[in-house]
């Protein structure tokens, strides 16, 4: 349901110009949402995206180290993020994406909830690619 | 003597303070506060552009609560929504946008981190700030360090331009609207999205016209007689963001994309066209 609501904005943003720095339907399928928890293990804060590395164990035990696109950093600050602060190392996390279309374990993460239950969005929504 | 004269000045600055005091209340009330700014002017009287300005995905640079705000004060000051036509393509123009857009946008010069081109830079999800200058205006981009210098001052564009991708600008005034006449582009932009391609003879009008203290009115002609039937306008507005900076931003730095569309030309049999 969560899943629902997310993407429902999204479609309505189809026909406003994103004009991020590349169409989101290049690498990511918007059908294909995905939420996984698991520990932070590195962070790339770089342009023209950053990058966050997560951690997730599964229920047998094996851990799969899923890696998420997000905003640039200049997009993160000005929507409340710090960088080390806000996300670091060791940090327990929920990442709410969609799945990229060539690699299993790679996302373009839409909203962070962190250990205390707040949440930030760390990326755009989902979109065609028509813009 | 001195003590009773400073006593009576005392009385009648009170006095009169007191009397002042309820109009100089009345005019910070409500009708006051709901007041608008005036539009900040130049010494040469021209409306004055200068500060850094936000449009196009308001959500990706604000967040979504301030763009939702902001989009509801529009609707409270009668503004309209901002309709987009489609680019009035010739039929070869047009297919080979729907061949990009088959390609769901891999071959966008923008993801090799190329400067945007006029008008697609504007609408970044990122600030510019405008300079205005006696007899010439700057606009900087915090997206990919681009930088515009439009002269003002009545001279005409060079005669030894090398098409760029931001081609070269001059402007003048017509009564309060800034007219900036670009010229002089390379075919390596596109122009407000996927697949709308240009070609060399491209040729743009921005007009800018700041309608209020916190809005500029932006109005863009696109000409080109190889690849448009008529002239494509695109509208946006400006908005005012005072206590933003800009900030770097440096595309190439860690740009993965090149190597995932190789992949994806490896994997997904929709992209090998």
């Amino acid at each position: 349901m969560k899943h629902l609501l997310l993407t429902v904005p999204a479609a309505v943003l189809l026909a406003a110009p994103l004009s991020a720095h590349h169409s989101f339907a290049a690498e990511y399928d918007g059908m294909q949402p995905v939420t996984v928890s698991g520990t932070v293990a590195k962070i790339e804060w770089t342009n023209p995206h950053i990058h966050f590395f997560v951690d997730v164990k599964s229920d047998d035990g094996a851990v799969k180290q899923w890696k998420f696109e997000g905003y640039p950093p200049n997009m993160l600050v000005r929507q409340g993020w710090k960088r080390d602060v806000t996300l670091k190392v060791g940090d327990t996390v929920t990442v709410f994406g969609w799945r990229a279309r060539f690699d299993p374990n790679l996302g373009a993460a839409r909203e962070v909830t962190f250990a205390d239950g707040h949440k930030l969005n760390a990326g755009p929504p989902a979109g065609t690619g028509g813009q | 003597m001195r003590a009773r004269r400073s006593i009576i000045t005392c009385a009648l600055l009170l006095a009169a303070s007191a009397s002042l005091s309820p109009r100089i209340f009345a005019q910070r009330g409500p009708a006051a506060a709901t007041k608008p700014k005036p539009i900040p002017r130049a010494v040469d009287g021209k409306p004055d552009l200068s500060g850094i300005w936000i449009t196009g995905a308001l959500a990706l640079i604000v967040g979504d609560e301030e763009a939702k705000a902001i989009a509801q004060a529009d609707v409270a000051a009668g503004r309209k929504p901002l309709v987009r036509e489609p680019p009035p393509y010739k039929p070869e123009a047009e297919a080979k946008r729907q061949y990009y857009l088959s390609r769901r946008g891999i071959d966008d010069p923008m993801a090799r981190c190329f400067i945007s081109g006029v008008p697609r830079i504007t609408t970044r999800p990122l600030p510019f700030q405008i300079v205005q200058m006696r007899g010439q205006v700057i606009i900087l981009y915090e997206a990919h360090h681009a930088f515009r210098i439009i002269p003002t001052d009545g001279r005409p564009h060079p005669d030894d331009i090398e098409p760029s991708f931001n081609g070269d600008s001059v402007a003048h005034w017509e009564g309060d609207t800034l007219v900036v006449d670009v010229t002089g582009f390379n075919e390596k932009t596109w122009l407000a999205g996927v697949g709308t391609i240009h070609s060399d003879k491209l040729h743009v009008t921005e007009r800018y016209m700041r309608d209020t203290y916190d809005t500029i009115l932006y109005d863009v002609v696109m000409e080109d007689p190889d690849v448009f039937t008529r002239p494509w306008h695109e509208h946006e507005i400006f908005r005012l963001r005072p206590n933003e900076r800009l900030r770097e931003y440096e595309c190439i730095e860690n740009n993965e994309d090149l190597q995932r569309f190789e992949k994806l030309l490896e994997i997904d049999p929709a992209l090998k066209k």
